[in-house]
């Protein structure tokens, strides 16, 4: 094999990337990527933004890395996929021919059809370039709008208001946070995010966004008064990274569908991380989840099979948490009060805040958490029993107990 | 390289591990909340739990660090954080599949076991024998957290 | 930076673990468990390790202090003793020798301290030696002494059986715990007797609930049972213990169904006992602690359970209770005439008590200050002894501490005792001093190494101090304490510098089993009693007017006369890790985690009563109320109606609620664990 080569330089190229290392210390790898700079989590912005993190402490590698790994790091972006001569169109024009590929581009946000949405000082909560730019309005005093209200943009907003900025928060839907809590906790979190002075507005259509003469932005909402702000951040929604494979061989479902070992429909084409759809652990064959744990371990198994070891992923399980309006905002697998499964949701004296489990005759399908950090824990230990569809027989109040039984006899038995 | 092993069987629930880890990570109480070492007891069931930083071989919260604020230290084979690089997205807590990794809510960051570089303070402190520091490859033949019959048989009645 | 590390023992409680002392430049910075030292293998709990807080504590008191105009004021230490001894002399001219005395106390006095106290007591022609003891210890010593002449003890490590009864290892005697640990690992099995699930109940293969005082009833139900089911050793008891014919007699009324009614303890369970023994023995070992000690039954009651192992033969064979050779060192103890003995306070009442002990009777001393009947007692010299705290009936301790002419107190801290001192002597701790240490069923001995000065009075140049300037310099004649263990070492084979130079310790003599057996076929009686052999019918008690069979005849008051008044059982005392009897709350760290007092309630009691955890409440007995916290216990951790509270906490003195008028009518102990008690909302 000649090479491997990824094109993509976060959580799942680079988690590829350090797999392969691991098994073989001498074959050429390349990495391209797009965005240049030094690599960092996403994960970080808000923490970076509410001064929580120091902005040289977001690069997660050090500036050796490549050479250390014996990496070949290229800086531009690919244009083409070409299958039939094996490599990859770079914009400069350059050809870069790949033994294997692995595509780890990642997603992008989705700007919404807003009038007046493409101005300038209208950001996104996903790059460090979006970070450089909101800055500077981060100031006491200043204000923000937050366009829709998905697990980062509350983290956006949540930074401002630590800030001291006035910030207005404006969903369409009727509900905060679609993904990551059930109603419940959307409701438990909005009335906290109300009370620190935040102007929620669900169930509300913004119309269009207005660049004032001062710069500023009037925003105009349907049915509602308008709001001027400083700086606008807009999270609604991100989109797999696949434009360059226009006209190649390689299937696109929204995003690259992959099997188990991280394949795609090419030989020796692999995909991971936000871009691809693969397998997640409750069976399903080809789901995004657009998650920095998922993105480590599609990348870990791509990099493991490319090198020969097939070795089968056991499918992505769900899982986020980060903290906000002095909560802790955690989930995993499956809570949705549209399923039909049992639930069990901790008494007030627990301590823990509201934290609902979901469970389907006995198996442990997800949690859902908007309360205290101690809690996360629970969310921990409960991992491996969702994984392994494990059926356990004891009443919800014992569930903690058992928890921290079993983790600690699974030691044991590992 | 040494590893605590816990044998659940001799655990009398005294916390004098918990005390001591108190005290050696913030050098001013020795309140149980703030160890990092945790004693679980159940009383009913006749269960004593006392639970520690594993320092896993693929340490899944080093491994998910968004940070990168989780590292090892090859040595003395302990996984440590470093609060200064850690911004307490309590991701590491959330894989962490045994609970072991706790957060400083004054720092804002998340803390665990760093086993007291070499010479763990529970241990020391553990009068009843509960908890051992020895090295790796004796406890390859024993277990390293030793589960009781009263464990055994909690897990065997509820789905084992 | 000149770093070493120094060998000690531990003296945050009574358990003297081996301690490695980190010394940096002359400054200790780090105690940790000295992992060569066989009694606690390198381990040490919370308390040790503070020893470290403690040594440095911004509250030691660092100069003598006299009380002038009820302020006290520094002075200097050679004009402190000069006037204490100048006051302790006029007292006994004009009292009589028998007005002054000494207390020692638990803060700094085991072994060879002990000693040295009663030795400055004798050579100041006084009988009055007061201690801790008779509070604790004491009682249990008696009833040890009175079967076999000695207190055996127990080989936890390889019993294949060990029975606790009303004790909790891990807050009282860490190591303990180890060993019993040990045992079990081998196999052995371990039974908890105890109105309490505490720490070693948790770990039992079986534990039992007890209605609190009526141990010695669950006792003789076992004897019972243990007879009648043929579990008991014939020969053994042919030809080593006196009094079986007698014993076996009283036993009968004890049955299961009697046993079950009175303590609580279902046959069944009583059953289970009796199979373990049956497995397990003679390999037996069993333990009493002040759960049985603190009753008006106390002597007899762990007299009743000694009784157990001598009728299944568990004395000297592999973890049973066994016999130990002494290290040979000498005794500082002196003889007193008889008719300054006679004047001991207490010895009318409590003959056994002095006897056995040597000790006066510390309640009997609070009222005999305030009365000055049968004469007046003037002056007391304490050491590490807190008992304005720590005694049953606070109140009346202050009262008669307070009439004294002098008292001198000598303590690390400002005491609650301190205060009402005329003069207080900075006490040296353990750290500053070089002692001979024991750790019995080891068989060895530790001479520990001065760690650090900080120019304080040591123990032994107080007594020697006093002893100079009070006529007596030839009773106490040695330089200094190095110079008394050189002395106390001399006979026994080993010199003082080879004991210096093991300070992991040097055990003089490996433990044997079986002393006893040889010594019988050696035609020698095994055992100190007067009939050299275990008396199950003490000769002792019967010659001083007693009965001589440990029966359960002295009831506790709220099973004998119950009032609706106080319908709750209040038990003090119960141990917690963190800290010492009246010490370690002004150690900080220790101190945020268990910060206050608190009444230990059944969860059922707790309902009835209205309250809450957190709340606060009354705790109102015939002698005094408390306001105290509230902590509600799980429903099995405590006997329904029984509550607890620990002692030593200032704020929520539990002794202002124990009277000192019901007592063991042999030891003259309080019974501290079963209070009549009633508990108010507030």
């Amino acid at each position: 094999m000649i090479n491997i080569t990824v094109i993509g330089n976060s959580a799942a190229g680079l988690a590829a990337v350090e797999a392969i290392r691991k098994i073989d210390k001498n074959i050429p790898i390349n990495v391209i990527s797009k965005e240049g700079g030094a690599a960092y989590s996403r994960v970080l912005l808000p923490y970076v933004l509410r001064g929580k993190v120091a902005y040289e402490n977001m690069t997660i590698r050090s500036g050796s890395y490549y050479e250390d790994l014996k990496i070949n790091y290229i800086e531009d972006e690919v244009t083409k996929l070409n299958t039939e001569t094996k490599s990859v169109t770079l914009a400069n024009g350059t050809e870069v021919p790949y033994g294997k590929l692995l595509i780890a581009t990642g997603s992008n946000p989705v700007k919404p059809p807003i009038e007046g949405i493409n101005a300038d000082g209208i950001y996104h909560m996903w790059t460090k370039e979006d970070l450089d730019g909101l800055r500077p309005h981060f100031e006491s005093g200043k204000r923000m709008a937050v366009i829709g209200s998905g697990f980062v943009s509350l983290q956006a907003a949540w930074a401002a208001v630590y800030k001291g900025l006035e910030v207005t928060v404006i969903e369409l839907a009727n509900r905060i946070m679609p993904n990551v809590i059930d109603d419940k906790g959307a409701e438990i979190l909005s009335d906290k995010i109300r009370s620190f002075g935040v102007d929620l507005r669900t169930e509300t259509l913004t119309t269009s966004i207005e660049k004032l003469d001062d710069g500023n932005f009037k925003i105009h909402m349907k049915d509602k008064e308008p709001v001027i702000v400083d700086c606008i951040v807009v999270g609604t929604g991100v989109r797999p990274n696949i434009q360059f494979l226009e006209g190649s061989s390689v299937t696109v479902d929204r995003g690259i569908p992959v099997n188990e070992f991280m394949e795609t429909n090419v030989q020796d084409i692999y995909a991971s991380g936000d871009v691809a759809c693969g397998p997640t652990t409750f069976g399903e064959k080809n789901i995004i989840h657009a998650l920095w744990p998922t993105a480590l371990e599609m990348g870990e198994h791509a990099g493991i099979n490319m090198i020969g070891e097939k070795t089968a992923y056991e499918g992505s399980l769900n899982m986020n948490v980060t903290q906000m309006y002095d909560l802790t905002v955690a989930s995993m697998g499956r809570f949705s009060d549209a399923l039909d499964h049992q639930t069990y949701i901790f008494p007030e004296t627990a301590g823990k805040g509201y934290l609902k489990v979901s469970y389907d005759d006995g198996i442990m399908a997800g949690a859902c958490l908007v309360g205290s950090t101690e809690a996360v824990k629970i969310l921990g230990r409960l991992r491996p029993l969702i994984k392994e569809k494990k059926k356990i027989d004891i009443c919800p109040e014992k569930l903690e107990m058992y928890l921290q039984i079993n983790a600690f006899a699974s030691v044991d038995r590992a | 390289m040494k590893v605590i092993t816990i044998d659940s069987n001799k655990c009398v629930g005294c916390r004098n591990c918990e005390m001591a880890c108190a005290y050696q990570r913030t050098q001013e109480t020795c309140a149980y909340s703030e160890s990092n070492i945790k004693i679980n007891h159940f009383i009913e069931e006749r269960i004593l739990l006392p639970m520690t930083c594993l320092h896993c071989e693929d340490a899944p919260c080093m491994t998910v660090c968004p940070a990168k604020a989780i590292s090892k230290d090859e040595e003395l084979g302990v996984i440590v954080i470093d609060k200064n690089k850690c911004a307490g997205c309590k991701m590491c807590m959330l894989v962490c599949a045994y609970g072991n990794i706790h957060f400083d809510h004054e720092a804002l960051v998340s803390r665990k076991c760093n086993l007291c570089e070499g010479n763990p303070k529970c241990v020391g402190h553990c009068i009843s024998g509960a908890l051992q520091f020895e090295e790796l490859e004796t406890v390859m033949e024993k277990e390293r957290l030793k589960t009781d019959e009263r464990i055994k048989s909690f897990l065997r009645k509820h789905g084992e | 930076m000149a770093k070493e590390i120094k060998k000690s023992c531990c003296r945050m409680c009574g358990m003297l673990c081996g301690i490695d002392v980190h010394v940096e430049d002359g400054r200790v910075v780090e105690i940790e468990g000295n992992k060569n030292y066989v009694a606690n293998n390198g381990r040490i709990c919370i308390k040790g390790s503070s020893g470290l807080s403690q040594l440095y504590h911004k509250d030691r008191l660092m100069k003598p202090l006299k009380k002038v105009n009820g302020e006290f004021v520094e002075i200097e230490l050679e004009q402190a003793m000069d006037e204490i001894a100048a006051k302790l002399k006029q007292l006994q001219e004009t009292y009589g020798t028998a007005s002054v005395g000494v207390w020692k106390g638990e803060g700094t006095g085991f072994a060879q301290q002990e000693e040295l106290a009663r030795r400055f007591t004798h050579a100041i022609k006084t009988p009055n030696y007061f201690s801790n003891d008779t509070q604790c210890y004491a009682g249990r010593y008696i009833s040890y002494n009175l079967n076999y002449g000695t207190w055996p003890a127990a080989d936890f490590r390889n019993s294949k059986l060990a029975v606790i009864w009303g004790t909790n290892a891990p807050a009282s005697h860490s190591y303990w715990t180890q060993d019993i640990n040990a045992g079990r690992e081998k196999g052995g099995k371990l039974v908890v007797i105890d109105t309490m699930y505490t720490d070693m109940a948790r770990v039992a293969d079986l534990y039992i609930q007890i209605k609190p005082g009526t141990d010695g009833v669950l006792a003789w139900g076992l004897i019972q049972q243990l007879i009648k089911q043929a579990v008991i050793d014939e020969e053994f008891i042919a030809t080593y213990t006196h009094g079986y014919a007698e014993l076996e007699a009283y036993a009968k009324m004890f049955t299961p169904e009697y046993v079950e009614k009175y303590t609580g303890v279902s046959q069944a369970q009583l059953q289970e006992v009796v199979d373990l023994y049956k497995v397990a023995t003679p390999h037996v070992s069993s333990w009493c602690g002040t759960g049985l000690e603190h009753q008006t039954n106390g002597v007899s009651n762990v007299r009743t359970v000694a009784y157990i192992d001598a009728l299944i033969g568990a004395v000297d064979v592999p973890g049973s209770m066994v016999t130990l050779d002494g290290f040979g060192a000498s005794h500082l103890e002196i003889e007193l005439d008889d008719e300054l003995v006679e004047l001991a306070i207490g010895k009318k009442e409590y003959p056994v008590l002095y006897g056995q002990r040597g000790e006066c009777h510390t309640l009997l001393l609070m009222d005999q200050i305030l009365s000055e009947k049968p004469y007046p007692f003037k002056g007391l010299v304490m050491t590490a002894a807190n008992p304005a705290l720590t005694n049953a009936n606070s109140q009346k301790v202050v009262e008669a501490l307070s009439a004294l002419e002098l008292l001198v107190v000598k303590d690390l801290y400002m005491t609650e005792t301190a205060k009402l001192a005329d003069y207080i002597l900075p006490a040296a701790s353990y750290l500053e001093r070089s002692e001979i240490q024991y750790s019995g069923i080891n068989q060895t001995v530790k001479l520990t190494e001065q760690v650090v000065d900080l120019g304080l009075q040591n123990e032994y140049d107080l007594f020697k101090g006093l002893a100079d300037r009070l006529g007596a310099a030839d009773l106490i004649p040695w330089k200094n304490e190095e110079a008394m263990n050189r002395w106390l070492v001399e006979p026994t084979g080993i010199s003082y510098e080879d004991l210096a130079a093991h300070r992991d310790g040097y055990q003089y003599k490996p433990l044997t089993y079986n002393k006893i057996q040889g010594a019988h076929a050696n035609g020698k009686t095994p055992f100190n009693t007067k009939t050299g052999k275990i008396e199950f019918t003490s000769e002792y008690l019967r010659d001083m007017g007693y009965e001589p069979l440990a029966k359960y005849t002295s009831v506790p008051v709220y099973i004998d006369r119950p009032e609706t008044d106080y319908p709750l059982v209040l038990m003090t005392g119960a141990r917690k890790v963190m800290y010492f009897h009246g010490r370690y709350r002004n150690i900080e760290q220790i101190n945020k985690v268990m910060p206050e007092g608190l009444v230990e309630l059944h969860p059922d009691d707790a309902m009835n009563l209205n309250v809450q955890e957190g709340d606060r409440v009354r705790v109102v007995t015939e002698n005094g109320a408390i306001e105290i916290k509230v902590k509600v216990l799980h429903e099995a951790e405590i006997f329904p109606g029984a509550i607890q509270i620990t002692h030593g906490f200032a704020k929520a003195n539990v002794n202002m609620l124990v009277g000192d008028g019901t007592r063991d009518p042999i030891s003259g102990f309080p019974a501290l664990k079963s209070v009549p008690a009633r508990v108010e909302k507030i």
